[in-house]
C-alpha cells in the first residue's frame, strides 16, 4: 500500500445472525482497508460471508461487533435512516441481480441517484450524459432496461453506481450473467472508470480471471478474511 | 414525483384502465345518485316544494294525500288544537287528463290558502289568480304542461292552464298540477258530476307565533287518535316506499364507498408486489423509503383525481336527460361528497401498499429478492 487516503476501514467486523437456538457467525472479526482508486477483489466460495462484507461495509447491513469507516464517515452506530442517507452520498452499488429500474430510461436510471437526494437537476444531468458516453451509452440513454443487451444494462448499472461520486463502489459478481468476452469488457470498464474517478471498489466474485483486473485480492472462508 | 409520473408515463396501459375503472364506478355512483334523488322527487317532491309546515292526515290513510280522509268531526278537532295559527283544506285526486303531448294520468292538488299548499317558490310564471288555473312541476312542462298550455281533464273537459311551473314538484311519480281548492272540486265534479262535494284529504297547518311546527304536531296528534300530524319533512320522509328506496340506495351506496377503496388498493399492492425488485434496489442505493411511498400517493392522487374527473365528465350529460318519468340533475352536493369519501378511501387503502413499502429490507436487493419475498 501507499500513502493514498483510506476510503474503507474495517475494524475487527463480526456480524452473528441468530437462527433458532444458534448463532451462525457470518462475519468472524473482518478487518479492512481499501484505498482510493484501489480495486480489491474479494474472492470466497459461496455462502464465505462476502455479501455480508459488502452489504455492512455499504451501510446495508449493521454489524454486530466492530468498527466501519467510508470516507471519513463512521457509520458503526448509524440509524436506519443516516444509513440510508449514507449509501445515498457515499456509496456505488452493482448487485448480482436486479440493477435497473425497469421503467426508468437509461439516462433517468443515472438520474433516479439525483432525485433521491438533494437534487443538483443540471449538474446531475451533465453527470449522467458525461457517464453514460464514457461507458458508450450515449445513443442508449433513452432505452428502457428491457431494451438493452446485457451487457449494456451492466455498464448502466456501473454509470448509476458512480453517478454520486462515490468513495466506495461495491460491485457484486458484475460479470456473473455475462459470458467471457463481455465479462472482460465489462471489468476493463470498471478498472478505468474507478480509476478515472478516483474511488475505491471492491469486487465480489468467485471467478479467479476477474482478480486480475484488481490491485490486490482477499479471500474469505467462513467470515474469516485471508490476504491472498 | 419524478419515479411516480415516470411510472405512469412508461405504464399508460395499466394505469389508464384503472382510471377508466375508477371513472366507470364513479359514472355509475353520481348516476345512481342522481336516479335516487330524481326518484325522491317525482314520489314526493309536491309535499316537500309545498308551503304548509304541518300536514294532517287520517291515520286510516297510512301516510298516502289521496288515502287520507278529513271528517267534519276531524276537522273541527285540529281547528281547536292549541298552537293552530293558520289553517286550511288540501286535497288531491288522479285525473285523467289531455294535453298537446297526449293523454296522462296526473295528480290535482287543490289547496284552499296559497300559503298553506301551494308551491313555496316558482321556477317561471305565477300562482293561480282564479279559477282554471294550476302551477306545473317543471319537470312535465315539455309533455304540455308548459306555461301557457292547456290540461283538458277527462271525462268533463274542463280545461286548467298551466300558469306557473314549480321545481321538482311532482306527486306519485306523474305531471301534478296545484290549483285552487274551487278548481279542484270542478274537476271533481267535471269527472263525475254525481260525486258531491268530497271531504279534504289532509288539513294544513301554520303555527301561530311562539309555537314550533314539532309542539303542534304534538298537540294536534294528542286531539284525536284518529289524527296523524307530521311536519313537512317528516311527511315526505314517511311516504309509502320513500324509507324502502333511501334504505336500498343507502346499501348500495355503501357496497360503492368500499369498492372503489379496494379496488384501488388492491391494485396498488400488486402494482408494488409487481416492482418489489426495483423498489428494494432504491431502497439499496439510498431511497428514503418515505420518497418511495410519496411517490405511490402521488400516482394514488393522480389516478383517483383523474378517474373522478372523467367519471363526472361522462356523468354530467346523462344527469341532464329524463329516465321514464324521472327527471334527473346533476347532483353537485353528491359529486363533492363522493369526491371526498373516494379520494378519502382510495386514499387510505394505498396505505396498505404503503405499509408495504416501508418494510421493505434493503439487504433483499443483494439477493435479488423483493417485497413479499
Amino acid at each position: 500500500m501507499n500513502d493514498r487516503p483510506i476510503a474503507l476501514d474495517m475494524r475487527d467486523v463480526r456480524k452473528v445472525y441468530r437462527v433458532g437456538d444458534s448463532d451462525i457467525v457470518a462475519l468472524d472479526h473482518a478487518t479492512l482497508s481499501v484505498e482510493r482508486s484501489e480495486m480489491v477483489a474479494l474472492v470466497g466460495p459461496s455462502g464465505s460471508g462476502k455479501t455480508t462484507l459488502c452489504s455492512i461495509a455499504g451501510g446495508i447491513l449493521s454489524p454486530t461487533e466492530g468498527r466501519i469507516v467510508v470516507g471519513g464517515e463512521d457509520i458503526t452506530g448509524h440509524s436506519e435512516s443516516q444509513l440510508t442517507s449514507f449509501r445515498q452520498r457515499k456509496v456505488g452499488f452493482v448487485f448480482q441481480s436486479v440493477n435497473l429500474v425497469p421503467f426508468l430510461t437509461a439516462r433517468e436510471n443515472l438520474l433516479v441517484v439525483d432525485e433521491l437526494g438533494r437534487r443538483t437537476g443540471a449538474a446531475a444531468r451533465e453527470r449522467a450524459d458525461e457517464l453514460l458516453d464514457d461507458l458508450g451509452l450515449t445513443d442508449r440513454s433513452k432505452n428502457l432496461p428491457s431494451q438493452l443487451s446485457g451487457g449494456q444494462r451492466q455498464r448502466v448499472a456501473i454509470g448509476r453506481a458512480l453517478m454520486n461520486d462515490p468513495e466506495l463502489v461495491l460491485f457484486d459478481e458484475p460479470t456473473s450473467a455475462l459470458d467471457t468476452e463481455l465479462g472482460a469488457q465489462v471489468m476493463e470498464l470498471i478498472r478505468s472508470e474507478v480509476t478515472s474517478s478516483n474511488t475505491a471498489a471492491i469486487v465480489v466474485t468467485h471467478d479467479e480471471r476477474i482478480t486480475d483486473y484488481c490491485d490486490r485480492s482477499v479471500n474469505i472462508v467462513d467470515g474469516k478474511l485471508q490476504a491472498a | 414525483m419524478f419515479l411516480a409520473l415516470a411510472e405512469m408515463r412508461r405504464a399508460k396501459a395499466r394505469f389508464g384502465m384503472l382510471i377508466v375503472s375508477i371513472a366507470l364506478l364513479v359514472f355509475l355512483i353520481l348516476y345512481q345518485q342522481s336516479l335516487r334523488n330524481g326518484l325522491l322527487n317525482s314520489f314526493i317532491g309536491a309535499i316537500t316544494t309545498q308551503s304548509a309546515p304541518v300536514l294532517v292526515y287520517s291515520v286510516d290513510g297510512q301516510r298516502v294525500i289521496q288515502g287520507s280522509v278529513i271528517t267534519p268531526d276531524a276537522e273541527a278537532l285540529v281547528a281547536s288544537a292549541e298552537g293552530v295559527g293558520e289553517m286550511g283544506r288540501l286535497a288531491q285526486g288522479t285525473f285523467s287528463v289531455t294535453t298537446s303531448e297526449g293523454a296522462f294520468d296526473a295528480s290535482l292538488i287543490g289547496y284552499e290558502r296559497p300559503s298553506l299548499g301551494a308551491p313555496e317558490t316558482l321556477t317561471e310564471g305565477r300562482l293561480p289568480a282564479g279559477p282554471d288555473e294550476a302551477v306545473a312541476s317543471d319537470v312535465d312542462a315539455a309533455d304540455g304542461f308548459d306555461i301557457g298550455d292547456v290540461v283538458t281533464v277527462q271525462p268533463g273537459g274542463l280545461e286548467i292552464e298551466v300558469v306557473g311551473l314549480a321545481k321538482d314538484a311532482q306527486l306519485n311519480a306523474g305531471p301534478t298540477l296545484f290549483v285552487t281548492y274551487p278548481t279542484y272540486l270542478d274537476a271533481v265534479v267535471a269527472q263525475n258530476p254525481d260525486a258531491g262535494e268530497p271531504p279534504p284529504n289532509v288539513i294544513a297547518l301554520a303555527p301561530a307565533d311562539g309555537v314550533s311546527d314539532a309542539e303542534l304536531v304534538a298537540n294536534v296528534n294528542a286531539q284525536s287518535d284518529d289524527l296523524d300530524a307530521l311536519t313537512k319533512d317528516d311527511a315526505a320522509r314517511e311516504t309509502p316506499g320513500v324509507s324502502q328506496i333511501q334504505s336500498s340506495f343507502l346499501i348500495i351506496f355503501a357496497l360503492y364507498a368500499l369498492v372503489v377503496p379496494c379496488i384501488t388498493g388492491l391494485f396498488f399492492l400488486i402494482v408494488t408486489f409487481q416492482k418489489a425488485a426495483a423498489l428494494t434496489l432504491l431502497r439499496a442505493v439510498g431511497a428514503p423509503a418515505r420518497r418511495l411511498v410519496g411517490a405511490l400517493l402521488i400516482q394514488a392522487t393522480a389516478i383517483l383525481g383523474l378517474g373522478y374527473l372523467l367519471g363526472v365528465l361522462l356523468y354530467a350529460p346523462v344527469s341532464q336527460q329524463r329516465l321514464g318519468g324521472i327527471a334527473l340533475s346533476f347532483e353537485t352536493t353528491a359529486v363533492v361528497v363522493w369526491a371526498l369519501i373516494l379520494g378519502a378511501g382510495g386514499l387510505l387503502s394505498s396505505l396498505f401498499a404503503a405499509r408495504r413499502v416501508l418494510r421493505i429490507d434493503p439487504i433483499r436487493a443483494t439477493t435479488g429478492a423483493g417485497v413479499g419475498a
